[in-house]
């Protein structure tokens, strides 16, 4: 039994080290987050402008986290943040639509695709082509949709398309309940 | 405390982690070619490196023997990862130009030299004077390597860590004749391996000429 114990015993020294370091992770991560999630909503805001330059004033709705945007007093748009996991990590995009149908345009605020390969997603010549398309058409040409994927970076190209087009379905649908 | 100074001071001069025991060169040579760069990684090396050796000389005692490495790899993992998500969220700018560096840090072999060669095997307040000369010593030395490749490199220095942080204002210095015609070669990764190769031989020569 002795010999049992000594045996077991730097497993459960290491346990109990890995256990007090995930503890004081958690507590740390918990008081970043904060700071981070608040960076990352003024990143949003920072881009409305340059997706809509006619924006004069926006409407934050929490609940369904979405930015409903004005010029002149007049609805010209909606925007928000949509993450989806790419090649590598996640990718956060800012969503800019006209309408319920239309897109009008996308910004990549973050994401950690291969440089020189799947970071290509950023490159405008990817990104403009989202602009004024309908949702739905939002897809490869060869899947029925109009646009053009990045040569060796299907995986990160993909996965902005899909992260656009799903989440601006989803949020479409939250802004029609609300309204 | 004579050996509290001797343990401190050997860090920057005789076992001066950078130029004599040449250990940490991967993040040395990577991200030096800025200052903003250089005092940012210092940070996160010094807080990593006090950290781990005052709880791995603190519980030097009741480390099972076999499970000594993944000991301290938990413990200095837990330290930069701690590092790793401050920066993220106070100083983003330095955390994108850190890259991956930063969490690299973990496997930095200064600290787990350190871990293994000194605060495993010595008092918790003489672990504190080690690490801190190691610590400071790797920070001079990369002050030093980045002052002259942001020099040589861009023709300035600037410095807008404290901006980040404080919304002080940025530091900068340019000499004007120079920063048009910069030797660029200084920011890339050639002018690392030269800046830090001429710099240990200096310090090398000098270290030798002292000795006679």
């Amino acid at each position: 039994m002795a010999n049992m114990l000594r045996k077991i015993h730097p497993i459960m020294f290491v346990t109990l080290v890995v256990l007090i370091s995930v503890t004081l992770l958690v507590f740390t991560e918990t008081l970043t987050s904060a700071v981070l999630e608040e960076r990352r909503q003024q990143q949003i805001v920072d881009e409305l402008g340059n997706i809509f330059p006619e924006i004069d004033n926006f409407v934050y709705n929490e609940e369904i986290e979405v930015f409903t945007l004005y010029a002149g007093g007049v609805t010209i748009g909606y925007a928000f943040l949509a993450i989806g996991a790419g090649y590598v990590g996640d990718i956060a995009i800012v969503v800019g639509l006209e309408d319920s149908e239309t897109v009008k345009g996308i910004i990549i605020i973050s994401q950690q695709e291969t440089p020189g390969i799947g970071d290509r997603i950023t490159g405008g010549g990817f990104i403009s082509q989202f602009a004024g398309l309908s949702i739905n058409a939002v897809n490869f040409k060869q899947d029925g949709g109009q646009i053009d994927g990045i040569t060796m970076a299907t995986i990160s190209s993909k996965a902005v398309i899909d992260t656009v087009r799903d989440t601006a379905i989803e949020k479409v649908k939250q802004i029609e309940g609300v309204e | 405390m004579a050996s509290f100074s001797k343990e401190f001071s050997k860090g920057i001069t005789i076992s001066n982690p950078i130029f004599i025991l040449a250990l940490g060169l991967c993040p040395a040579l990577a991200i030096s070619y800025s200052l903003d760069n250089a005092l940012g990684m210092s940070a996160a090396v010094i807080f990593v490196l006090l950290g781990s050796n005052i709880i791995i000389s603190a519980a030097r005692r009741i480390v099972p023997n076999i499970m000594r490495i993944p000991t301290f790899i938990v413990i200095i993992a837990t330290f930069v990862t701690i590092v790793t998500l401050v920066f993220q969220a106070y100083v983003p700018n330095l955390y994108q130009s850190l890259g991956i560096f930063l969490p690299l840090i973990v496997v930095n072999c200064i600290i787990l030299g350190r871990a293994e060669a000194f605060a495993s095997k010595n008092p918790v307040i003489s672990s504190i004077a080690d690490a801190l000369g190691i610590g400071l010593g790797f920070a001079l030395a990369l002050i030093v390597i980045s002052l002259l490749r942001e020099f040589l490199g861009t023709g300035g220095i600037s410095i807008s860590l404290f901006e980040q942080l404080f919304n002080a204002g940025s530091l900068s210095f340019t000499l004007p004749a120079f920063s048009e015609h910069p030797l660029a070669i200084f920011v890339l990764s050639p002018g690392a391996f030269l800046v830090i190769g001429l710099l240990m031989a200096l310090f090398r020569w000098i270290g030798q000429k002292k000795n006679d």
